[in-house]
């Protein structure tokens, strides 16, 4: 097969297998049952099982990751959706989310250090709260590996959606734009969508702080790391 | 088909400003990516009114919402790391996780107590 065609092969199943993965999320909504979740298991599955090597698949996949930049830059489109909240909220929602992400970012790279890992793997950790095209930018700047940082980034979105209502309740934290700050800087995407649930308040929030959570994480990190490391 | 040939076109706009951040990035030697600094750009103009929504709606929109897809190949690349999770490993899974209790009880309860304080004083 030409490499072409090996291509084309392998964007099909990509989409068709998302497809798939977005319907069953619809039935079965859960924060584990999240696309790229199960997309990434079943792509991997089917890899395994009729030993396609990854190279192989990446020679169609690597022209979906080429849109990951403009996916990116997409992002300031629901940013300038949510303006006037923005300019409403802004010292309580920059102050909070940057804050959020300056702990995030110290506290990723200090215990990955602390416990002895390679500077590969805390570099992959450390940006696990920003959504992962962000992450993954992050990551491979500072010279991590990027499927590794987006497996931490669901960690994170995942763990934190599950963990969030007992943090909320142990923390005192009841208002709606403290909730939308913490699941939008923590969890990012997974989390803006549970926010979306709660109210239309703190769904907005968590838009905006998942949103200038990525700007925060991606300024800071390079100091933090040359602080740190 | 014009509905196709419009997102194509708004994509490839999206595109413009990610090579532009790219580009920036590159000459003033900054440290943020140059998507994030192609975003930003993007966030200026719709915001000074100098591209209109409409010029890239559908395209953001269909982005947006299939966010995930676009990664999806990149995640798959795990499959050459699955090793690195076992033994000690599980411990990353840990570090992850009580980072992330730290940055959503820290940005939570910073921006609730400025919210609260706020509201207090306007009363």
């Amino acid at each position: 097969m030409s490499k072409f065609a090996i291509g084309i092969v392998a964007i099909v199943i990509t989409i068709v297998v998302y497809f798939l993965a977005v319907k069953l999320h619809r039935k079965l909504d859960y924060p584990f049952t999240v696309p790229v979740l199960t997309s990434t298991v079943l792509i991997i599955i089917l890899l395994l099982s009729f030993r396609i090597p990854y190279e192989t698949y990446m020679v169609g996949g690597g022209w979906i990751e080429k849109l990951l930049g403009p996916a990116v830059v997409a992002l300031a489109y629901p940013l300038y959706q949510q303006r006037e909240t923005l300019k409403k909220l802004t010292a309580p929602i920059l102050i909070g989310t940057s804050c959020g992400a300056i702990v995030g970012v110290s506290s990723g790279l200090l215990l990955a250090k602390w416990a002895g890992f390679e500077e590969t793997i805390i570099y992959s950790l450390t940006p696990k709260s920003v959504t992962t095209p962000v992450a993954m930018a992050v990551t491979e700047s500072l010279g991590g590996t990027t499927p590794l940082a987006a497996v931490f980034v669901m960690i994170a979105g995942i763990g934190g959606v599950l963990m969030s209502s007992a943090v909320f309740q142990l923390f005192r934290i009841k208002h709606p734009i403290g909730r939308g700050v913490g699941m939008g800087g923590a969890s990012h995407a997974i989390g803006t969508a549970s926010a979306m649930e709660s109210s239309q308040l703190e769904g907005s929030v968590s838009t905006i702080a998942m949103i200038v959570s990525a700007v925060a994480v991606s300024l800071i990190t390079p100091l933090l790391v040359s602080l740190y490391m | 088909m014009f509905k196709v040939i419009q997102i194509i076109i708004q994509i490839g706009l999206l595109s413009l400003f990610y090579l532009v951040g790219d580009w920036m990035q590159s000459v003033f030697n900054l440290v943020v990516p140059g998507s994030v600094i192609g975003m930003l750009l993007l966030f200026l103009f719709l915001s000074t009114g100098i591209l209109k929504t409409s010029w890239i709606e559908a395209g953001t929109t269909l982005i947006i919402n299939n966010l995930a897809f676009f990664f999806i190949p990149v995640t798959v690349g795990v499959l050459e790391y699955y090793d690195i999770f076992a033994g000690k490993g599980i411990l990353l899974v840990a570090i992850t996780l009580g980072s992330t209790i730290l940055v959503m009880t820290c940005g939570g309860l910073i921006s609730q107590w400025l919210v609260v304080r706020g509201e207090l004083k306007n009363e």
